[in-house]
């Protein structure tokens, strides 16, 4: 949770995805404790109502879980489960926004094949 | 849960109306930014709120109760004001300690505790003399009464006008946490929207004499676009939506929506849809054309 919050994307989505990308890197295990909402409000100085927004995505997408009067924990699978969703939006994210570009400068379709095997 | 409410709140100073029918409704337990252009009725409204100056017409209520010279309703109100250095006397040579002892009179709650380790954080001698402080010691004594205070609703306008960018940060850290911590309710006005937008769980505009809106931070931002691109195709892409702040250059144009419930832009193969900042949104909306 060291990152600058930028002005890019909704905060409260912003917060979601540094969690992600803790867990994915392993700075945050599986059950482990997560910043609580005061605490992420305190460090980047955001509403405590924002922060909450962004911890719940979470919650709801069974990424972490709450234990009743303790707090915010990372839930056993998450890591998987987050590499699962990233996939599945990768289409939408990555591929969808390379056609498109691709499209606008006349690239053709054996042109942007050859690139990617070409690659790697 | 305590709620602050304006009905229809009109107030002009002899020929010059500056609120035209203001309502607003503040609930409990969020900060609110209040913001609007200079000379929009931003002290005006706020001193109406707080019964420290007559609306022409209009109510404010506190959980139902006038706050109009009732003791009741206004115990649990705080708006805390800019120091002014010179008075009718001449300097305002009182100190610190001497606001602070008036401030224990006036709000029934106040913590003289907290007022004193707010100054002692920001630096400032209790003995100091108002009229030896810079604008920004001045803003960090409003800041302290106002936290001290504990009020309920808790009014500060333009807290960091003068303050360094290290002192706002703090600011809005000491303002989270008390928030966090009490629940209180917290009105501030400010100009440097752009830092503060993340504290703000709601923001209300002030554009002409009246509340342009007044809705979740978060939420207004996700619903806010800048659409850039060629005339025709920026058109295509804002059909039937309202859009604010055109500009024009050559063949292309810019503007700014705020989309409504259920609404999608339209299909384009070629503009650029941005984000828009809390102070651009402002600007778009409540700028000179706006």
């Amino acid at each position: 949770m060291q990152e600058i919050l930028s002005q890019e994307k909704s905060i409260y989505i912003q917060i979601s995805e540094m969690i992600e990308n803790d867990i994915l890197r392993g700075i945050l295990l599986e059950e482990e404790r997560v910043p609580s909402t005061n605490e992420l409000a305190k460090i980047y100085a955001i509403n405590p109502a924002t922060a909450a927004k962004g911890i719940n995505i979470l919650v709801d997408s069974g990424v972490l879980y709450k234990k009743r009067g303790i707090g915010m924990f990372v839930s056993e699978g998450a890591k998987e489960h987050i590499l699962q969703n990233r996939k599945n939006s990768f289409y939408e994210n990555f591929v969808k926004a390379l056609i498109d570009e691709a499209v606008k400068l006349g690239i053709t379709k054996e042109e942007l094949t050859h690139m990617i095997m070409e690659e790697r | 849960m305590s709620t602050l409410v304006c009905r229809d709140i009109n107030k002009s100073y002899k020929d010059k109306e500056v609120l035209k029918g203001v309502n607003l409704t503040i609930e409990s337990g969020k900060i609110y930014g209040l913001i609007g252009r200079n000379g929009v009725g931003k002290t005006t409204l706020l001193s109406i709120m707080t019964a420290q100056n007559p609306a022409n017409s209009g109510s404010v209520e506190f959980d139902g109760m006038k706050v109009w010279e009732n003791r009741e309703a206004l115990d649990h109100l705080c708006f805390s004001r800019e120091i002014n250095t010179v008075s009718t006397l001449g300097q305002n040579t009182m100190k610190v300690k001497d606001y602070f002892k008036i401030a224990s009179v006036y709000y029934p709650k106040w913590d003289n505790n907290m007022a004193n380790k707010l100054i002692e954080q920001f630096g400032i001698s209790p003995k100091k003399r108002v009229n030896k402080m810079s604008k920004g010691m001045l803003s960090m004594i409003t800041i302290a009464i106002g936290l001290a205070s504990k009020a309920d609703i808790t009014i500060l306008d333009e807290p960091v006008a003068g303050l360094d960018v290290v002192a706002r940060e703090d600011f809005y850290r000491m303002l989270i946490e008390e928030q966090q911590a009490t629940g209180r309710t917290f009105i501030i006005s400010t100009h440097i929207i752009e830092e503060a937008a993340n504290v703000f769980e709601e923001v209300i505009f002030l554009h002409n004499g009246k509340v342009l809106l007044k809705e979740n931070t978060a939420e207004l931002l996700d619903r806010a676009k800048h659409i850039a691109g060629l005339n025709d195709e920026v058109d295509k892409v804002c059909q039937g939506i309202k859009t604010y702040h055109e500009e024009n250059m050559g063949r292309s144009k810019s503007v700014t929506v705020l989309l409504e419930e259920g609404q999608k832009l339209g299909d384009s193969n070629d503009v650029t849809v941005q984000p828009v900042s809390l102070q651009n949104l402002f600007v778009a909306l409540c700028g000179r054309e706006g």
